[in-house]
């Protein structure tokens, strides 16, 4: 594959992943057999069963972010990188080309990592950051993973990246590979060709 | 060592007896289990069929699975319910049309699902108020009443039937002989009527003039007529005039020649209704003539024959349904009812006075060979009507049949001197019939019918979708529209009313309208007001009006009657009713302004001032 189409694929699906859920949360419990609740969040904000979950909450003082900030910031990061994406496929194999694909992979790279961390410290207010004056007693601070279950009094909650999250890791793998070509015909760069790149970067700037 | 012979003989004695034992106790033990496993449905599984089991004096339709016969809900219909908020207050429109129609209460006995091609479509089923003359229809996806008619021209709806194959129309079937013209000083014999009812509209198409008592209704497979058996052609008024003829009845109306004469202008119309003359309009009706005083009437799956059931006579009349010709009438056993049917050419008659489920080969019947009886089983006591799964329809299924007994003297616990009715499945995919289980429901059922499980799947559904008149979360309010008139638009949900609490005076008529804002199935609200004689029940997404009188000054704590939450004791409110030349205002949801309550679902929206 071209460096160029790797270049677009990635973008393509930054962009796509603007439209998709990123994140799902997944609750079960005996009382609800065959009928999961689910919430999906995206960048317009959460989707889902919303009305239910809100309903529920109030037993053991979550409280439901309705304004996620992060998800603000995540939107100018994401659109900015489509477009340096999109730059970057066609600013050629040379130095500038291969300078431009690098910042991408590095910033993307580290958009998904500081992503992550965000999510994880929404998760642990959510389980922390409880009203004290909420009805049920039963209840422990808790801090949900990631990924993966935990339980919060009768309901296990699964936590869990969305498609828009796959997406995105998918672009930053494609970033990568685009980042690591010489040229258009060449094979994969050797790892400390990257970090030149940077260094590159680093001059020019 | 040597053994005593004495010893040896009475050792080989007691392991004789106690092997007999152990493979008597197997035989029990195993034919009881093969019973019990075709009637088991471990908890959490569903059953395969509904039966829907007419409530008789109950006024309601009683909801079972089979073949578990587990009593899964009643549908209060004729009857109001409290349990279910079902016609209770006054100004319930479902009260006012019952009130209209006939009264408070029903006599509901044949339950008959609507078809397509000659199969349940479940869509619709209807239930006749016998003592009312009225007929109800029931939706199958909210398995509510939706249409309550009174029948113009008749007194006592008993049989009721679907036209096959496609519900063109329900007959109804008017028992109770009146004056022809309605008067009471009219010298002239009574007669009845039979009733077409169309399905959708609900309204009365036209009514065939019949003399005598017309008691239970069936109709061919291919529409052509519709069977009535009727019984007191002597027109006598008491009970020694009735039974004088030798024979009676089946009554075929011809419904496309009715259907004709009709749209030709023959009927005569009274309260609205044409009413055809069959004197008048020869070939509309034909009586064909069975033993005295019959009873049941059904067809056959593959619409060939029209079988009577001779009730004071131990035989059955089998009659061509398209030449209406009788072509046998065996003898089946003593107080013959009903007819139901297998998929494999073999009918089942219950026969009231032997106690008994009589099989039969249909052929055999027709065609006078000996040996049609097939088997015979007894029934706990007095069976009225069975039903076979799709006995009715085109397809039977051949694999339960319910009796319906009208005593149970000793198969229950005894609870005083009011007894349980006594319905029995009854296995019926084997050449012989096998007993399975038994179970009692209230008084009375009279006639089931089924219809499968997978068939409803699709249909039924569980939260009611909000009307456009539902009161939104947010949108409550607590208006004064007049000096006297005040009104409430109030929304509830886990674990609260709002407003939990609103202001009244002394002499307001109070117009509640309440939204269930839920939208997760199951949870059902209750708003009951105490000295107020008002309960009423919100499924998921519905929404009620009721009005009613403030009362006397005083703080009424409204509450929730449906279990629904960890906060379920908490969920209540008051209704403050304040004298009438009070000034203060106690909270923000008094009827002195219009005030709109900020509202998140589920908390608590507003507190005293004071």
């Amino acid at each position: 594959m071209k460096t160029r189409t790797l270049c677009l694929a990635a973008a393509a699906l930054m962009a796509a992943a603007l439209a998709l859920p990123l994140w799902g949360i997944a609750m079960s419990a005996p009382q609800y057999p065959d009928e999961t609740l689910s919430l999906r969040i995206t960048r317009a904000g959460i989707a889902g069963d919303v009305h239910e979950v809100t309903t529920l909450q109030h037993y053991v003082g979550i409280s439901f972010p309705t304004d996620l900030p992060e998800l603000r910031w995540a939107t100018w990061i994401i659109v900015v990188l489509t477009a340096s994406l999109v730059a970057a496929a066609f600013a050629g194999a040379g130095a500038v080309g291969r300078v431009l694909r690098g910042v991408c992979a590095v910033t993307l790279l580290a958009f998904l990592l500081g992503s992550a961390a965000a999510v994880q410290a929404r998760l642990y207010r959510v389980g922390h950051q409880r009203d004290p004056k909420a009805p049920m007693r039963a209840l422990h601070d808790f801090t949900p993973p990631l990924i993966g279950p935990v339980r919060v009094a009768n309901f296990t909650v699964w936590s869990f990246p969305h498609v828009g999250a796959a997406f995105l890791v998918a672009a930053a793998a494609l970033t990568v590979a685009a980042a690591r070509r010489r040229d258009d015909s060449g094979g994969p760069r050797s790892g400390d060709r990257l970090v030149r790149n940077l260094g590159a970067d680093k001059a020019v700037a | 060592m040597k053994r005593h012979p004495v010893i040896l003989v009475g050792l080989t004695v007691v392991a004789t007896l106690a092997a007999a034992h152990m493979i008597g106790c197997g035989a029990t033990r195993s034919a009881r289990s093969i019973s019990a496993e075709k009637v088991y449905v471990a908890p959490g599984e569903l059953d395969k069929y509904y039966a829907f089991l007419s409530g008789g004096q109950s006024g309601s339709v009683f909801v079972v699975g089979i073949p578990s016969g587990r009593l899964i809900r009643e549908i209060p219909v004729f009857e109001p319910r409290a349990a279910y908020g079902y016609a209770m207050h006054e100004t319930d429109p479902r009260r006012v049309l019952l009130e209209e129609t006939g009264g408070l209460w029903g006599d509901t006995h044949h339950p008959m699902l609507s078809e397509k091609n000659g199969v349940f479509d479940g869509r619709y089923l209807w239930i006749n108020d016998l003592a009312n003359g009225r007929l109800a229809r029931i939706r199958l996806d909210y398995f509510e009443a939706d249409r309550i008619i009174k029948i113009p021209n008749l007194q006592g709806a008993h049989g009721i039937a679907v036209v096959s194959p496609d519900t063109k129309y329900i007959v109804v079937n008017g028992e109770f002989e009146q004056p022809t013209d309605g008067l009471v000083t009219n010298p002239a014999p009574y007669t009845s009527v039979v009733a077409f009812v169309d399905p959708e509209s609900m309204q009365v198409k036209f009514e065939v003039r019949v003399n005598g008592n017309i008691d239970i209704a069936d109709t061919s497979k291919d529409g052509r007529y519709s069977f009535s058996t009727v019984y007191n052609l002597e027109q006598g008024r008491d009970m020694g005039s009735m039974i004088q003829y030798d024979r009676d009845a089946v009554a075929a109306i011809d419904i496309p020649a009715a259907e004709k004469a009709v749209a030709a202008g023959k009927g005569q119309a009274r309260n609205g209704v044409p009413i055809l003359d069959p004197e008048e309009n020869p070939g509309v009706l034909t009586l064909i003539p069975v033993p005295k005083n019959p009873h049941g009437v059904n067809v056959t799956p593959d619409g060939r024959y029209a079988i009577a059931a001779g009730k004071l006579s131990p035989t059955v009349t089998i009659i061509d349904a398209h030449t209406l010709k009788i072509v046998a009438e065996p003898e089946v056993g003593l107080g013959p009812l009903h007819t139901t049917f297998d998929d494999r050419g073999n009918a089942y008659t219950s026969l009231f006075l032997d106690s008994q489920v009589v099989k039969w080969n249909i052929d055999k019947a027709v065609k006078g060979t000996g040996d049609y009886i097939v088997d015979r089983i007894n029934v706990h006591y007095n069976i009225g009507h069975l039903q076979a799964v799709g006995g009715d329809t085109t397809h039977p299924a051949g694999d339960y049949l319910l009796a319906l007994n009208k005593l149970s003297k000793d198969q229950y616990v005894p609870v005083g001197p009011d007894l349980p009715e006594n319905q029995e499945i009854i296995d019926i995919s084997g050449e012989k019939m096998r007993m399975l289980a038994s179970f009692p429901t209230p008084p009375e059922p009279h006639d089931a019918t089924f219809i499968a499980a997978s068939v409803l799947k699709p249909i039924v559904k569980q939260v009611y979708t909000p009307t456009d008149d539902a009161v939104q979360a947010g949108t409550e309010s607590v208006v004064r529209t007049g000096p006297h008139a005040v009104a409430v638009n109030m929304t509830l949900i886990r674990s609260a009313y709002t407003p939990d609490s609103f202001e009244v005076k002394e002499g307001d008529v109070v117009t509640l309208k309440v939204t269930n804002v839920e939208t997760i199935r199951d949870m059902i609200h209750g708003f009951a007001l105490p000295d107020h004689n008002l309960n009423i029940a919100l499924p998921p997404g519905y929404t009620k009006a009721i009005t009613f009188d403030a009362g006397k000054p005083g703080v009424y704590w409204f509450y929730c009657t449906n279990f629904c939450s960890a906060l379920h004791l908490e969920m209540r409110g008051r209704m403050l009713v304040q004298p009438r030349d009070s000034t203060v205002t106690l909270t923000d949801w008094h009827a002195g302004a219009n005030v709109k309550g900020q509202v998140v679902p589920g908390v608590p929206s507003t507190g005293d001032k004071q």
